[in-house]
């Protein structure tokens, strides 16, 4: 393969940190919706169910392209990845995806049904459960690496079995993103939804109890990464260890204040510490993975576009992520009031 | 052979599946928003309800397809990946770009402006509203534009080299605005507003014939009557057009769609007989049974009497495609085509001679039950354009470059099954979803009595209460 002149190994840097930016955007945005369908679950009034979904109508649209963005870009920017490791998350893909798919048409259909409620009802909480569960799987399988083979055309592609993903940490790694949505969901809906409507008190019960569970959560995946992936414990324990800690200092800080706002009834505050507490630990993973894109498998220069098109492709989307970051934020500012169960009925 | 191992066969039936269920709803979205834009735009300028109530009722139906068609289309994007996963690599430095370019400048601009329009009336202002409306309009016809040149490369890669098993770009003026592109694009594109105007049509007769509205749909069922006039032969045309870039670029693409096994006759004279209908036998590469017009196929591929249109003698075996799906594929969408012409110059006629307005238009009842029926024949015929291009293109997957056992996936055949099915059953439920809920729209009818918007008269965010409902409960959220 011919090696990358300078511009482009800057430029592959630049569409990695989009694409992180992507992925983090989507977390952040329909983290919280697609924790929202988990509460919905456990909630037993049909009106306070609407309500819910009805709460994301205007914008859960715009907060998943993200995802279909970072696909985009890993399809445009790095397509030696795109095409081995779609292949080896095969199983776990069609989940989420299904799921998502589940939960996007049971958000369009609802309103329109009589009848046929319970069913989408059913649909849009299960589909947000799948989707979260499996997406954690996807991402804790693509941090343990896949092998590669070489194919005819000499292009290195992934041919192995399509259950290589399974293994106990990236089961785990499904649980731990259930858990951290349910918590997003619940900070999500305590700032949607009315002071003196039910949901916003049983949101609140939810996000005490999803505090706790998040933050095990979370401990539990670094000490095990620690173990498990010498890549990551290069860097934590390595010779600029005080770095990580302190950035895991941060971390906790903007956690408690995530809990306190919460608890104090700053609704929007608290959305935005946890909101904080996302960038940066996602911030953190990027940063121990660098320079892999898939740990052990592909660095992000390895698996960058090896040709010519990189500038292109800079060139003609590079401006319109900062637009889109505009209208979106046009758009949660149209919709931003708190609602009722009553909405339920809306449209 | 490799080219037809099960496990390339059932990648192609996965995708094939996948694609088929997806481009149901695109091209409404695509036809309707622009249908959308114009009657709100009338509306704004004239402060005719007429206008509005037709606009809301419409905007209902656009809706729950647009929904479905989300749902459906976040799999084609991943499925590339999974299902042709080398393809996937090799084409990534072209055709990942701009699908990337797709999912950046077309479908996330889309889903921004998409709430505003479906939630944002009365939150925002009129013109806010009427500007997300044409963002929704612009982006659609955008998005359809890059998938369209993605697929079009696909047809004729031009402007690109292989190199190393990487299709690096050497013009990308040439690899975007490929030959096929510059047709195809406006076939498709016109397509879309065909279907989305016999759509409006179809179910303004419907409430014409049920006599229910037949003041509001009267204008509706004349204007899309009148334009039908215009767009139904342009389509003709276009096909037309693309039908002799598949002859120059695709000979073999071209000689399957039209059963044409051999150039010559065996007395050498040069074989330009069309066959209107045949039995098309691959093994033995001839027609078993045919019906054929002489001169016809040299006179539509060269516009001469006597051309040359290179066989499917010409080709090895190896490199020619299926006969028998694009053959009939292509004849069952030349033959909408031509129908709903005839029913578009059937109903401009009877709509500019005023005999379809509220009072007069049940005497037309025929007209107006041809029109239901053919508001359904617009998705037909997409669906067997598209197979005929993507059937007739095999057995590559880039033309002439790359093959589809070359591009799809290493894949079990277990695996391809499970994927297959998995996603038969969910797309049949959107599928029957949305068209139950169109129907159940349709059938409430529009709704006449909620009062006109006006300007920006909600609190920002606020979600409308119920009419109906007199909760006492209720308070107006206090933002």
């Amino acid at each position: 393969m011919e090696t990358l002149s300078t511009i482009q190994n800057e430029l592959s840097f630049i569409w990695w940190i989009a694409l992180g930016l992507s992925f983090m955007l989507y977390i952040i945005l329909d983290g919280a919706d697609l924790g929202a369908g988990i509460f919905s679950l456990f909630v037993q009034d049909e009106d306070e169910r609407g309500a819910i979904m009805a709460s994301m109508a205007g914008t859960w649209d715009a907060n998943e392209t993200w995802l279909v963005v970072a696909g985009g870009i890993i399809f445009g920017s790095f397509p030696l990845v795109y095409g081995s490791a779609f292949h080896y998350l095969m199983i776990p893909l069609m989940f989420a995806l299904l799921g998502i798919m589940m939960r996007a048409v049971a958000l369009e259909f609802r309103v329109h049904s009589s009848s046929s409620q319970h069913f989408w009802d059913w649909g849009f909480g299960l589909g947000s459960l799948v989707a979260t569960f499996f997406a954690g799987v996807a991402l804790g399988a693509t941090l343990q690496g896949f092998p590669l083979t070489d194919t005819a055309s000499g292009i290195p592609t992934y041919t192995g079995s399509g259950l290589r993903f399974i293994s106990a940490f990236s089961l785990w790694t499904g649980v731990a993103a259930v858990v951290a949505a349910s918590l997003a969901g619940g900070l999500y809906l305590r700032a949607r939804f009315e002071r003196r409507c039910q949901v916003y008190d049983h949101a609140g019960h939810w996000v005490a109890g999803s505090f706790w569970l998040a933050l095990a959560a979370v401990v539990i995946t670094l000490v095990w990464s620690w173990v498990a992936f010498p890549w990551a414990a290069a860097k934590w324990t390595g010779p600029h260890w005080w770095v990580w800690w302190l950035l895991g200092a941060v971390i906790v800080f903007a956690a408690i204040k995530m809990r306190l706002a919460s608890a104090q009834r700053h609704d929007m505050r608290a959305m935005l510490w946890l909101s904080a507490t996302i960038v940066l630990m996602w911030g953190g993973m990027m940063a121990t993975l660098y320079p892999w894109l898939v740990p052990g498998t592909w660095t992000l220069y390895d698996g960058a576009n090896p040709s010519n098109s990189l500038v292109a492709f800079t060139l003609a989307v590079g401006g319109f992520i900062p637009v889109m970051l505009m209208y979106n934020w046009y758009q949660f500012w149209v919709f931003r009031a708190r609602i009722n169960k009553l909405a339920a009925y809306a449209h | 052979m490799v080219e037809n191992s099960l496990s390339v066969l059932l990648s192609r039936l996965d995708f094939a599946w996948i694609t088929s269920m997806h481009i149901l709803y695109p091209p409404l979205t695509i036809g309707l928003s622009l249908l959308l834009f114009i009657s709100e735009w009338r509306w704004v300028r004239t402060n005719e309800e007429h206008w509005y109530r037709l606009t809301r009722f419409f905007e209902k139906l656009f809706i729950i397809n647009f929904g479905a068609g989300v749902a459906t289309g976040v799999t084609m994007e991943m499925a590339f990946g999974i299902l042709y996963g080398p393809f996937s690599q090799a084409a990534g430095p072209f055709f990942g770009n701009i699908l990337g370019y797709e999912t950046i400048t077309a479908f996330m601009y889309e889903a921004g402006f998409v709430g505003l329009m479906i939630f944002g009336w009365g939150k925002i202002g009129k013109r806010m509203h009427l500007f997300s409306t044409f963002n929704v309009m612009l982006s659609s016809s955008l998005s359809a534009m890059w998938i369209l040149v993605a697929n079009s490369w696909m047809q004729t890669p031009t402007g690109v080299t292989l190199k190393h098993g990487i299709f690096v770009v050497d013009n990308w003026f040439k690899a975007i605005l490929n030959p096929d592109f510059l047709l195809a694009f406006p076939h498709m594109w016109i397509a879309a507003l065909e279907l989305a105007l016999f759509f409006v049509a179809g179910i303004s007769a419907w409430f014409m014939l049920k006599n229910r509205h037949a003041a509001l749909f009267q204008r509706s069922l004349k204007y899309s009557l009148v334009s039908l006039l215009i767009v139904a032969p342009l389509q003709i045309y276009l096909g037309d057009g693309l039908g002799r870039v598949v002859a120059q670029a695709q000979p073999a693409a071209l000689a399957a769609m039209e059963g044409h096994y051999h150039t010559y006759n065996p007395n050498g004279t040069v074989n330009s007989g069309w066959h209107v209908i045949a039995w098309p036998n691959d093994a033995a590469g001839k027609n078993d049974f045919a019906i054929t017009l002489p001169h016809v196929l040299s006179l539509l591929e060269t516009h001469t009497l006597n051309g040359k249109v290179t066989g499917l003698d010409q080709f090895k075996p190896a490199d020619r495609p299926p006969v028998l799906l694009p053959f009939y594929a292509f004849r069952i969408m030349v033959a909408i085509g031509f129908f709903l012409f005839f029913v578009a110059l059937w109903g401009a006629y009877l709509a500019l001679r005023g005999r379809l307005t509220a009072s007069n238009a049940l005497s037309h009842s025929g007209f107006l039950r041809v029109l239901v029926f053919s508001s359904f024949l617009p998705y037909a015929a997409v669906w067997t354009g598209w197979w005929t291009r993507e059937i007739a293109r095999q057995p590559w997957v880039v033309y002439g470059l790359m093959r589809t056992s070359e591009g799809v996936s290493k894949m079990s055949v277990g695996a391809e099954i499970i994927w297959l099915i998995g996603f038969m059953l969910f797309e049949i439920i959107v599928w029957a979803g949305a068209w139950y809920f169109f129907a159940k729209v349709v059938r409430k009818g529009p709704d006449m009595d909620s009062p006109v918007i006006t300007e920006g008269h909600e609190h920002l965010g606020h979600l409308e209460p119920p009419h109906e409902e007199d909760s006492p409960e209720y308070v107006r959220p206090a933002y």
